[in-house]
């Protein structure tokens, strides 16, 4: 599900279109926090793709909270 | 006179405990600020999705936030000036803020300059690429801290602005309807839209087409008006209602 990218970041493997996966995984994350609203995609409100420490890449996201 | 205002890179990755203002924010507080000083009068701001590219160092989406106001000529600079002292001032200091201010009249090749946003969208570009076009273009381009990387897409969003065909209204529309049901051209008279679309049938809504209200209703920029977005569902018997409002989901390549 995670894949560690050549910045040291946390990828998630599945892609930008996973939507319940990532409802699924930010439901079970402590560090959830929603982003602005301009910049939330997902219907989900809790969905790491509306999450403020998740940082697009180019086919995916990074998860950035343990880095801080 | 018209003018764009556009503003890039003025935040950071937000941390725990410490509230972080979004370009968004900004943007809205500059288009605030012009208005309160009695300036001019301001339209509301878009969102323009620049490429993610790890040779980009962008804080999480890559966005820039550009608006267009009407003001007399007099307060031009004074504009830039505060602007200018509001980014270096409220951006967050690991920021690499940029403010474009466009004259949209006294743009020598309007073309070139949207040429250069939708560049942005799709190639990595440099600051020295940026700055040799607004000097062309006689457009004030600036940067207000870190590395000033904030100036592409500064210059981007006020070329995807001027492009009339890019990005997302900032904020959600609120409209009044009763079960959330309305007409298209009630909307229109509520809230700043121009014109409600189905864009997958190739059908702009007449004034008495029955709209079901989504709980994100956000307009885009499109053919240089505000539309909003609708997806056909199947008719509703006792409403009529034939339309449904895009969700976030569907608003996202916007």
């Amino acid at each position: 599900m995670w894949s560690i990218s050549d910045k040291g970041e946390r990828e998630f493997t599945g892609g930008k279109e996973d939507w319940a996966v990532v409802a699924h995984i930010a439901e079970n994350c402590s560090g959830f926090k929603p982003d602005d609203e301009d910049e939330m995609v997902a219907d989900e409100a809790v969905s790491c793709y509306n999450c403020r420490y998740r940082r697009w890449t180019r086919k995916s996201f990074a998860c950035c909270i343990k880095k801080m | 006179m018209k003018i764009l205002v556009s503003i890039d890179d003025t935040d950071t990755m937000k941390m725990d405990g410490i509230e972080v203002r979004g370009t968004g924010e900004l943007a809205g507080l500059i288009k605030q600020a012009i208005e309160e000083y009695g300036w001019g009068s301001c339209e509301p701001i878009t969102r323009h999705q620049l490429l993610i590219h790890p040779g980009i160092p962008y804080t999480s989406h890559n966005s820039s936030m550009c608006f267009e106001a009407e003001i007399e000529q007099a307060f031009l600079e004074p504009l830039i000036d505060f602007a200018s002292d509001f980014l270096a001032n409220e951006s967050t200091p690991d920021s690499d803020p940029g403010l474009c201010v466009a004259v949209t009249d006294r743009i020598s090749r309007p073309g070139w300059l949207i040429a250069f946003g939708y560049m942005a969208k799709n190639y990595v570009l440099n600051k020295q690429e940026a700055y040799d076009l607004a000097e062309k273009l006689g457009i004030h381009l600036s940067e207000h801290g870190g590395t000033g990387q904030g100036v592409i897409g500064a210059l981007a969003g006020a070329g995807l602005r001027l492009s009339g065909n890019d990005g997302r209204f900032k904020g959600k529309l609120k409209i009044k309807a009763e079960n959330s049901i309305i007409k298209a051209g009630d909307i229109c008279s509520q809230v700043k839209v121009d014109m409600v679309k189905c864009l997958e049938e190739g059908i702009v809504l007449q004034y008495d087409d029955m709209v079901v209200l989504g709980d994100h209703i956000k307009p885009v920029w499109l053919y240089g008006k505000s539309v909003l977005l609708v997806h056909a569902i199947n008719e509703d018997t006792v409403t009529q209602a034939h339309w449904q409002t895009y969700s976030k989901r569907q608003l996202k390549d916007f």
